[in-house]
This record gives structure tokens, sequence and C-alpha cells, in this order.
């Protein structure tokens, strides 16, 4: 059963002759363990349909399913969108977006602590998780002192905090050097084939699409499948 | 996890800068406070430290404190012959400024009959009353004056036998305690050049007036003013006299004007600390009130600052509870923190203050829940902004 089944799902800004349509009609599916790459210049739609499909933004229509349970179709189905996000949907930003007042282990027990877990359980996920990504000994450190590559495996940590079924990459490699990009690629293939998470990532990058499952292409809204490399 | 306390944590230098600054502000607003209700103590507690019933002074005035008042310097002999009247004492008091310890003071000479008239201060803090006629003198330690030092008012010098603690005139300036006919000496007393002047002047006069040299000349010296007045008398009624009664004869029968005590107490806070009382408390209303926006301010930019991650925490799944708490508890912290480190300072430059600062603790407590009503709508702006903060907005470089 595919994690992420999204149908026809379509976004218009504005009305009338006004109108934007950012997403036509994309329908795509996802299975667990599947690493699958978004491509397609600034402007595309790929940043549109992610955000619909963690509800930030409402799409104008079409269906969306996580793990076979509609969570929109045509319109909203009454779910509490924050709290969808934190059980089912891992984020990792081209920018990292880690707190700076918190340290790298906090950053990610903040996440798994959102889902209801206690304070000593959710620390005790962190430090797993930062032994997991093999950062363990900047457990203590703040976001301004680690280096962008450090930096990113924690915003992969804090992704992980909740075991979700599809983790959310927007450029995740953006900011980082070729090495390092490839690292944190290798570290998606990872957590993707370990983990059985669905890794969707948004990437300008052709360099980092090989070694995806999957890959997309948007244009102008549309969304069409590229063949697997 | 408490987001607002692991922020204040990591940019501990930031907070405590910021709790610095807000804390001088609100101590700016308890000293205004301070100084206000120090005006009011100050403006009454010579009326209310002097141990009489009845004011009596000039016809129509408001004195002697409000007003000038001169009354004959044996009025007190008419008023003690009142019925119900039980003492009377001549009064006299007025400003003056002189050297003390080496910089100018200004001061306020509080002239009594010292052989058990009316007036005299309350309790000494060292030393004793004054006891002779002359040259003795009782002084507030404000002025800097120690017991046995001697002070040169005039052509006399006085020396200190008596010191009071926190005897002041209603501008807050310390008393000094003299025998009724020293003060008056003190007051009227003139050098010989103003007085061979002032002979002159009178001269002249009289013989405009079709007087001769000679005549002019041995009648001038007569013409002086008197130094024999006083500025108020005061009365204390036999045990059980109509008050009333007393103040309608001394009225009819004597054209003085009496007042009781809450009366010249009220004369006070309607005359001269009404204008002042205004000022400060439109002062200490406008202080409250940038002290607010001074804070609301901070707390907004405290706020901005952390939009990107509040947009991540949003994005991210955090409730709005988990932002809103975070956003008031740190409105909290720097409120209450700013606050304690503000009573703190005030307790600590207190006594060194040049004016009197009287601090009421219910008055500091509705400082301080006005400063934390205006803390929390403060930040109630910043959840505002929080709230409406798309999480989208951490997307992106």
């Amino acid at each position: 059963m595919p994690v992420l089944e999204v149908e026809n799902l379509s976004k218009t800004f504005g009305e009338g002759e006004l109108a934007v349509r950012a997403l036509r009609e994309a329908s795509f599916s996802v299975e667990a363990g599947e690493l699958v790459a978004l491509l397609g210049p600034s402007g595309s739609g790929k940043s549109t349909l992610l955000l619909c499909i963690s509800l930030i933004q409402e799409p104008s229509s079409g269906r969306i399913a996580i793990s076979g349970r509609d969570v929109w179709r045509d319109g909203p189905l009454g779910l509490d969108d924050r709290r969808f996000r934190r059980e089912n949907i891992g984020f990792i930003f081209q920018g990292h977006n880690l707190i700076p007042f918190l340290t790298a282990e906090e950053n990610i027990a903040l996440a798994r602590e959102l889902n209801g877990a206690s304070a000593r359980e959710a620390a005790l996920r962190a430090k797993e998780l930062l032994g997991y990504l093999e950062i363990a000994k900047r457990a203590k450190s703040y976001p301004g002192s680690l280096s962008g590559g450090e930096q990113q495996r924690v915003a992969i940590g804090r992704a992980l905090a909740n075991e979700p079924p599809i983790i959310f990459a927007d450029e995740p490699t953006a900011s980082l050097d070729t090495e390092r990009g490839m690292k944190v690629m290798a570290m998606l293939r990872r957590i993707a084939r370990e983990k059985k998470s669905a890794v969707i990532a948004v990437t300008h990058d052709h360099r980092m699409v090989e070694g995806f499952d999957t890959a997309y292409e948007m244009n102008d809204g549309l969304l069409a499948r590229r063949a697997a490399t | 996890m408490d987001l607002a306390l692991k922020d204040v944590r990591r940019h501990a230098g930031k907070f405590v800068a910021t709790i610095v600054g807000v804390g001088l502000l609100l101590t700016i607003v308890l000293v205004m406070n301070g100084i206000y209700q120090g005006n009011i103590y100050d403006g009454v507690w010579l009326i209310e430290n002097t141990a009489t019933d009845l004011w009596v002074v000039e016809r129509g005035r408001g004195g002697p404190f409000n007003e000038s008042s001169r009354m004959p310097g044996d009025a007190h002999e008419s008023v003690v012959a009142t019925p119900g009247v039980a003492r009377a004492s001549p009064y006299i008091a007025y400003a003056a400024q002189r050297t003390v310890g080496g910089t100018s003071q200004q001061f306020t000479i509080i002239g009594y009959d010292v052989f058990g008239g009316l007036g005299g201060p309350g309790r000494l803090v060292a030393g004793r009353a004054i006891q002779a006629a002359h040259s003795e003198m009782v002084a507030d330690s404000r002025l800097g004056l120690a017991l046995g030092e001697r002070l040169r008012l005039g052509a006399r010098e006085y020396t200190v036998v008596g010191l009071t603690r926190s005897a002041v005139d209603p501008a807050g300036n310390p008393l000094v305690y003299l025998s009724l006919p020293d003060a008056q000496d003190v007051l009227y007393e003139q050098d010989n050049f103003a007085l061979v002047a002032a002979r002159a002047a009178s001269a002249r006069r009289l013989e405009r007036a079709g007087f001769g040299p000679a005549e002019s000349a041995r009648i001038a010296p007569l013409l002086a003013g008197s130094t024999e007045t006083v500025n108020a008398v005061l009365v204390k009624l036999a045990p059980g006299t109509d008050l009333e009664a007393t103040r309608r004869h001394i009225e009819r029968w004597l054209h003085f004007t009496a007042y009781t005590t809450a009366e010249e107490r009220e004369l006070m806070l309607e005359g001269r600390l009404k204008k002042m009382s205004a000022v400060l408390g439109l002062f200490r209303g406008l202080l409250v009130l940038v002290s607010i926006v001074i804070m609301a301010l901070i707390l907004y930019v405290l706020t901005i600052e952390k939009i990107k991650p509040i947009a991540t925490l949003k994005l991210i799944g955090a409730p709005n509870r988990v932002i809103v708490r975070m956003i008031m508890e740190q409105s909290l912290v720097l409120t209450v923190s700013s606050f304690g480190f503000a009573f703190l300072l005030l307790n600590l430059v207190r006594e060194r203050f040049p004016r009197t600062l009287v601090v009421l603790p219910e008055e500091t407590a509705l400082t301080f829940a006005v400063m934390l009503a205006g803390g929390v709508l403060a930040s109630l702006m910043a959840v505002w902004h929080a709230l409406r903060t798309p999480p989208s907005l951490a997307l992106g470089g």
C-alpha cells in the first residue's frame, strides 16, 4: 500500500483573468522506503505541491491520502493540520531551520515532545538519532557552532524523531558543497531503506538525481514522471 | 520543553542587558512614585508634626505656610485669654539659605517659645531641646551639622544642641529650630550700612513732609519696622472645649483667622502642593505609559527575531499554545525580573536620594500590576504577529 497517494491535485491562486494555476491535476504515489526526487525550475510548482500535501496550503481540488487514509478530498476532512504534520511528516529544509536557542539534542527532542513524548523519552530518542547520524559528540552544541553538514544531519534527526511515514526535504543539498551534498543524499537513501520512510526531496540539483528511486519533473504546475536513474 | 527559558539561557547576555535597561526605566517609575508621595509627605510633615489644635494667622490670610502672615508679637497674649484656650504660643517660620559644611543649603528656621511653648521640635535623635533663650539651635540631621557644631546666622553664632531626623519644611528642606527672639533677630537683623541707609530714607521722607533736619534725624530711627512680629499663634485647647466656638471667638473679637490642623493641611494640599502633585502625577503617568510602550516594543522585537523559528515550529506541528506560552513566558520573565531589579535599585538609592522618597507597598504593588498587565498586553501584540506567521515562511533559503 502506498504511504502517499496524490490524485488530480490542483491549486489555483486568484480568480478570473488573474488566476494562476500553480498545480494542475498532479497525480502520483510513493511507497514506503522510496526515495523520490521532485525536480523543476523555480516557480514550477514544486513548493506548492509540498505545501498542499503538508496541508499548509489548501489545495483547490483533488485527493491526498496518507497510509491509506484520506486527509484531503476536494476539501478539508476536519483534520488538525499541525497534529497531522507532527505524526506523518518530517521536514528537512534547505537552510536547516534549526531552533537557534536549542542544542542539537534539544532540537531533535523538541519534535518528539511536541508529539506527546515525555522529556526523558524524547531525550533518549534524540541521543539515539544523534548516534545513528554520527554526530553524538555534538549533542550539546548549538546550531550556530555546527557546520552546515552537521546542522543538516541534526535537521534530519529532527525529521526522523517521530518516525514519520513521509519525509519532505526542501533543497536538502542546496547549501552544501558537492561532497557534503553527496553524504546527505547517501544518508537520505539509508534512512529510506532502514527506516522505511518515503523521502520526497525537492531539488534543483541535477547532480543529486542519481540514486533516487523515482524522479518527477514539474513545469508550470504540471507533474511528469522522469525515467528512473 | 520550556522554550522561553531555553531562549533566555542561550541569550543570557542579551536578556540581562534588556532586563537592566527596562529595570532602569522601571526604577525611574518607582522613584517618581516615591517623589510624588514624598512631595505630599514633606508638604504636610510640619503641619502634621506640630502639636496644635488651631493655627491662628493674620486675618483673611492662608498662612503661615501658603501665604505670608504678620501678627503683632504679643498676639498670643490676647489669644490665650479666649475662653477654651489652654495654651497659645507665638510662632515664626521662614526660609533661609546659608553655606553649611561648605555648600549652600536652603532650610527653614522655626522660631518658637522655647520655655514650654508650642511648635518646637518633636522627637530628637540626639542631644537635647533648646534650654537657653539665646544662641542654641536644634537642627535636622539632613543639614549635616553635628552636636556642638556652631553655625553663623546673621551676627551671631548658634550652637547645635539637638538633632532631629526627617524634620522638613513643605519643600523638603531641613528645619532649624531657634528661640523666638533669636529667630526674629536672624530675620530682621540688618547690618549697620543697611540701617544707616534706611534711616536716611526715612529722614528724607520726613523732610519732604515739612520736618526740619534735626527733627527728622531724631524721629527717623523710631520709624523703623517692628521686629516684634510673628507669623502665627499656635493654640492648644482645654479638654472638652468647643473648637468651633473658640475659633468664632478668635475670628470675631481678635480679628484673626484660625485654622484647624486638618484645614491647614488641606490648604497646603490645595495650594502649594496641588500643581507640583499634578505635574509629578502627569510625569508618573507618562513614564508608566512610555515604559509599557518600550516594553511592548522590546517584546515585539524579541518575537520578530524569532519569527523564522516560530514558522518552523508551526511547520513541524507545534500547537499554538506552545508558541503563545513561549512569548508570554518571556514577557513575564522580562517584566518580573525588570521590576525586581528596579525594586532592588530603588531600595539601594532610597536613603541617598536628595528628596524624600515615600514608597507605599500598595502603590508599588499597583505599579507592578499595571506593568504586568502592560507586559501581557504588549505580548499579545507579539502573539498576534506570531500566530499570523505562515508556516511556509520556514521553507526556502
